[in-house]
């Protein structure tokens, strides 16, 4: 197992008498620039992201970041805003080619495959790995239209009812079929919040994707409406890899398999969901769950 | 400043901590005079402070609840979370052991009753020698093992689950002198198996002090070593890092 931590990370003998008394176990936090603690790896990883830098401009947004995304687990991206966890999130469908002074380095592979080699064409990578906003944003069709977008685009079906049935499977997967099959014309902004992000979701599925991203998906949903999308998201992990970035930490208890905490561009730590929430490693981790800083 | 407590960002939370925190103080305070009282009570023959004892166990039971009723409250309205949710069920636990702490004392001034409040004949004093010697060294455990939670003190709380080795043998060894002492006047079996049933009640108290000081290890370390050996928990304090 590979655990990105270099000499500066942990394993520092501490001088005698700091730790007589006091939490003990928590890292030093000036231990952890450019390292991380915790292990990046996952057995059976479906996206490796090593050694990324994100530039904007000449701003460094993230730094040396290298994280493991496993196949069929819900990895949840934390941190406070600007740390640079969302732009880590667009870095895995290259969301951040859209932005001119926006500029990339180092590898990030989907299926052994990296995705920021020239010759890959963007359009299929986004299929491969959809997106979900934090807010919804249905077009401006119909439901049924809403959802076949994408499968018409990629050519993915040959008639009518083969398309039917992707519009209905992925409508079923999401979790909407049975409040919108009596009214699949009608438009799809009509909708509810909550239905409209789960329509997105829809959408998002119909191209039959690998990694699903969502960047705050519940974040303007009422607690029901997030309630739904979170056990849609724990259904939805059978199927698909998911990375997910939220602002609430209890909903990143809630979904995610593993979590990784971002602060300043660094990934400080990652770890089992369950080992970050109850006893995490590094101080910054444990200050920021507790809401100890902002 | 509190190391456990304080450096939220919402200040109320900080005080809801630091107000839980409060009440284990409170509690042990009250426990360990408790456990003072009734032994002060078996010395002087005091039926009263006896009575005043059992009277008070009510005082702990009520801290007890409202101990449970902040946890609850706090729970409900923080979703606390690492070292805050650690320190929190680490408070629940604690309050339950002290208020069981509270129970063993009161079944010390119940013999204070039964030996000095009516006509039959007091033990001698002799009986009691162990119970009194026990009771000051278990009573300064609990004291040790809730001031080695108070400040995160590992060495502090190993050496209150060392001493609880000491406690099982002093027990052992108050049982075989006991014995002698059926061996030479069987007339005072009665009142040996009081003074059993009361030294069993303070080696529970070492025993729930040991407990405390096991879960100080899991606050400090985010492992629970309640079911771990000694050496295991040496092993797991010295563990530094």
């Amino acid at each position: 197992m590979l655990s990105v931590t270099p000499n500066t990370a942990v394993g520092v003998t501490a001088p005698a008498g700091v730790f007589a008394a006091g939490f003990g176990p928590v890292v030093d936090e000036s231990r952890a620039i450019n390292g991380t603690v915790g292990d990046i790896t996952a057995t059976d990883p479906r996206m490796t992201a090593r050694n990324v830098n994100v530039y904007y401009g000449d701003k460094l947004a993230i730094n040396n970041v290298s994280l493991d995304i496993g196949k069929n687990e819900v990895v949840a991206l934390i941190g406070p805003s600007g740390c640079g966890k969302s732009t880590f999130l667009r870095c895995l469908n290259r969301m951040n080619d859209t932005i001119d002074i926006c500029r990339v380095e180092g590898e990030i592979k989907l299926d052994e495959q990296n995705i920021y080699d020239r010759s890959l064409d963007v359009v299929p990578l986004r299929a491969q790995v959809g997106i979900v906003f934090q807010k919804p944003n249905p077009f401006p069709k119909s439901i049924y239209d809403n959802v076949a977008y994408g499968p018409r685009i990629h050519g993915l079906t040959s008639n009518k009812s083969e398309l039917d049935d992707i519009v209905e499977e992925s409508l079923l997967k999401a979790g909407l079929w049975d409040e919108v099959k009596d009214r699949l014309e009608e438009t799809g902004t009509g909708l509810s919040g909550g239905q409209q992000q789960r329509l997105c979701i829809a959408r998002t599925i119909a191209v039959a994707p690998e990694v699903i991203l969502m960047d705050e998906p519940c974040s303007a949903l009422d607690p029901i409406a997030t309630a739904r999308v979170e056990e849609l998201i724990d259904e939805l992990r059978e199927q698909y890899t998911i990375v997910i970035v939220t602002h609430s930490m209890q909903q990143a208890a809630r979904v995610s398999q593993r979590t990784a905490y971002f602060h300043l561009g660094e990934l400080v730590e990652v770890g089992k969901t369950d080992d970050i929430f109850t006893n995490p490693r590094h101080r910054l981790t444990e200050d920021y769950i507790t809401g100890r800083f902002g | 400043m509190n190391e456990m407590t304080d450096g939220h960002i919402v200040s109320s939370y900080n005080k809801d901590l630091n107000h839980l925190h409060q009440l284990v103080i409170q509690l042990k305070d009250l426990a360990c005079k408790q456990v003072l009282d009734a032994t002060h009570s078996l010395i002087e023959e005091d039926v009263d402070v006896a009575q005043a004892v059992i009277v008070g166990d009510r005082d702990i039971d009520a801290l007890d609840i409202k101990a449970d009723e902040e946890i609850i409250r706090l729970i409900a309205k923080r979703q606390p979370v690492a070292r805050d949710l650690r320190e929190i069920m680490t408070i629940a636990k604690i309050v339950g052991d002290l208020e069981r702490i509270g129970d063993q004392a009161r079944r010390l001034a119940h013999l204070t009753i039964r030996f000095y409040d009516g006509d039959a004949n007091p033990p001698n004093h002799h009986l009691l020698d162990d119970l009194i010697k026990m009771a000051g060294f278990v009573n300064l455990m609990v004291e040790d093992s809730v001031t080695a939670f108070d400040r995160l003190d590992l060495d502090q709380a190993l050496d209150v689950i060392r001493r609880d080795g000491v406690v099982g043998d002093d027990f052992r060894s108050a049982l075989r002198r006991l014995s002698t002492f059926i061996m030479e006047d069987s007339r005072s079996v009665g009142h040996m198996v009081d003074v059993v049933l009361g030294l069993r009640a303070l080696e529970r108290i070492g025993g729930h002090a040991k407990n405390i000081s096991r879960y100080v290890v899991f606050l400090v370390k985010g492992k629970d070593v309640r079911h771990e050996s000694l050496e295991q928990v040496e092993a797991e304090v010295a563990r530094r890092q």
